[in-house]
C-alpha cells in the first residue's frame, strides 16, 4: 500500500489548489477534505461537538461522502452519495484510522494526497494521521501572514479564528486577530513535524508554487518518489481535471473551498508579498504583525 | 523550499490567550480569568449576532425577487456559467421529493408518538390514583 501525502497548512494557504495539482499526478489521487482525523470513530463525524464554537455540521462530511461515491460508485450523483451514506452507516463504530486505511487500500497503487486544514488545529490530529500511516509524507505549505490573514478575514468575517481561539484581549475589549491563528497553526505543524523523519517532510511556500509551478511540482514529485518528467508535471498543471474540482451532487455539495470549486483552473502568477513591518489592513488601530509572527514569517523566507 | 522544517530545540509559545486542553489538543478558554472570559463571551456573542443579522438580511433580499434567488445559487455555476456537472435538475427535484416524503413520515411518526404518550400518561395517572386509594395511610 502506498502511504498518503498530507498537506499541512492553515486555511487559505493555496491548499485546495496545490492538493488538486498534486492529485492530478499520474501516480497520485487527490481527495477532498476528509476530516477523518478530527474524530475517533466515524459516527463522531455525524455527532459533532457541542461547544459554542463547534466544527459540526454536514459540511465536514461532504468530502468523505464524495470520495466514497467516486471510488466505489465511479461517479458523484445523489444515488452514489446515498450509497456512501449507507457505507458510512455500516462503519459508524469503526475507528477513523481504519476507515482511512480502507479508502487508501481501494485507491492503491495510486498515492492518496489529502489536505484537511482542520487537522492542523491540533497536534493530536496530525499525530493520529502519522500513527495510522507511519510512512506518510507531509508537506508544510506556508503563505505570507498578511495575505493569508486578509483572505481568512474575508470568509465569514474570520469565523475560523474563533475555532482557533485567535483573539486579542485588552483591558476592556476582546477582538478577533487572525495572525494568532496563522502563528499557532504553524507552530502546531512545526511541533508535529519534529516527530517526522526529515526525509518525509518538506516545507513549501505557496507563492513559489504559484510563480514557478513546473519547477516546484517537479521538485515535490521527486521528493515523494514519483515520476517527475514533463508529462507528469503537465498533468499536475490541470487541477480542474480532478473529479473533485467542481461542486458535488445536491446532497454533498462541497468537501472543499467553494471558491476553488467554482473556479479550479490554475493560472500561474506571482503573488505580491506585503512588507512585514507595516500596519495590517484588518486592524483599525494602525498596529502591525506581532514580533513572534514576523520572526516566524522570516524563518519561512518572507522578508 | 526547505527539506526538513523543524521547530528547533526550544518549543515556542502559542499566542492565543486560551490554553491547550490536554485531552482534545484543542485550545480551551476555561483557563481564562472571569473578566477575560466575559470579554471573550461578549466578542463571540457580538460575532454570532452579526452573522445572524447578515444571514437574515441576505435571505430577506433573496425572497424579495426571483432574480435575487438566482443570484443566491450563482456561485454553484462554473467559470463559463455552466450548471454543476454533478447536479442535474432531475436529481435536485428527486432530492426535494425525498426530503418532503421523509418529513411526512417523521410528522406521521411524531403524531403517533404523541397519541401514544397521551394514552400512557392517562394510564400512569390512573394507576397512581388507584395505588393511592389502595394505600390511604402512606
Amino acid at each position: 500500500m502506498a502511504a498518503p501525502i498530507f498537506l499541512l497548512a492553515p486555511p487559505r494557504s493555496y491548499t485546495s489548489l496545490v492538493n488538486a495539482m498534486l492529485g492530478q499526478h499520474p501516480q497520485a489521487f487527490g481527495l477532498p477534505e476528509l476530516c477523518l482525523f478530527n474524530v475517533d470513530t466515524l459516527i463522531d463525524l455525524w455527532r459533532g461537538s457541542k461547544t459554542e464554537i463547534s466544527e459540526n455540521g454536514s459540511l465536514v462530511r461532504h468530502g468523505l461522502l464524495r470520495t466514497v461515491a467516486e471510488i466505489y460508485g465511479g461517479e458523484q450523483r445523489t444515488s452514489t452519495i446515498n450509497m456512501a451514506f449507507a457505507w458510512c452507516c455500516a462503519r459508524e463504530q469503526v475507528n477513523t484510522g481504519l476507515v482511512y486505511h480502507e479508502i487508501v487500500d481501494k485507491i492503491d497503487p495510486l498515492v492518496v494526497v489529502e489536505k484537511s486544514p482542520s487537522y492542523t488545529m491540533s497536534v493530536k490530529r496530525m499525530q493520529a494521521a502519522h500513527r495510522t500511516f507511519p510512512d506518510a509524507r507531509f508537506i508544510h505549505l506556508v503563505r505570507h501572514p498578511v495575505a493569508q490573514c486578509k483572505s481568512l478575514m474575508a470568509i465569514n468575517d474570520g469565523a475560523f479564528c474563533l475555532k482557533m481561539e485567535a483573539f486579542e484581549l485588552r483591558d476592556d475589549l476582546a477582538m478577533i486577530e487572525p495572525q494568532i491563528a496563522w502563528h499557532d497553526i504553524n507552530i502546531n505543524i512545526l511541533e508535529f513535524l519534529d516527530e517526522v523523519p526529515p526525509e518525509r517532510r518538506i516545507r513549501l511556500r505557496g507563492e513559489d508554487v504559484m510563480a514557478e509551478p513546473e519547477r516546484c511540482l517537479a521538485h515535490i514529485a521527486r521528493w515523494a518518489g514519483l515520476r517527475h518528467d514533463a508529462e507528469a508535471v503537465e498533468a499536475m498543471m490541470h487541477p480542474e481535471r480532478s473529479p473533485f474540482a467542481r461542486f458535488g451532487p445536491v446532497n454533498a455539495l462541497f468537501g472543499n473551498d467553494p471558491n476553488f470549486l467554482a473556479g479550479p483552473t490554475f493560472r500561474p502568477h506571482k503573488p505580491k508579498l506585503p512588507p512585514l513591518d507595516k500596519p495590517v489592513p484588518w486592524r483599525q488601530d494602525g498596529k502591525g504583525l506581532y514580533p513572534e509572527v514576523i520572526s516566524l514569517a522570516r524563518e519561512f523566507g518572507y522578508a | 523550499m526547505s527539506e526538513a522544517p523543524s521547530l528547533g530545540s526550544t518549543p515556542r509559545k502559542r499566542l492565543s490567550p486560551s490554553a491547550e486542553n490536554p485531552e482534545t489538543g484543542r485550545l480551551d478558554p476555561s483557563n481564562l480569568k472571569p473578566h477575560q472570559l466575559a470579554l471573550r463571551q461578549a466578542m463571540v456573542e457580538a460575532f454570532n449576532a452579526k452573522k445572524a443579522r447578515k444571514f437574515l438580511e441576505k435571505n430577506v433580499k433573496h425572497i424579495s425577487t426571483n432574480r435575487d434567488l438566482a443570484d443566491g445559487i450563482k456561485f454553484l455555476f462554473d467559470e463559463q456559467g455552466r450548471p454543476p456537472e454533478n447536479m442535474p435538475l432531475e436529481d435536485v427535484i428527486e432530492e426535494r421529493k425525498k426530503l418532503e416524503y421523509q418529513m411526512r413520515w417523521f410528522e406521521g411518526i411524531l403524531l403517533e408518538l404523541r397519541n401514544r404518550l397521551v394514552r400512557v400518561k392517562e394510564l400512569e395517572d390512573y394507576a397512581l390514583e388507584m395505588l393511592s386509594r389502595a394505600m390511604p395511610d402512606r
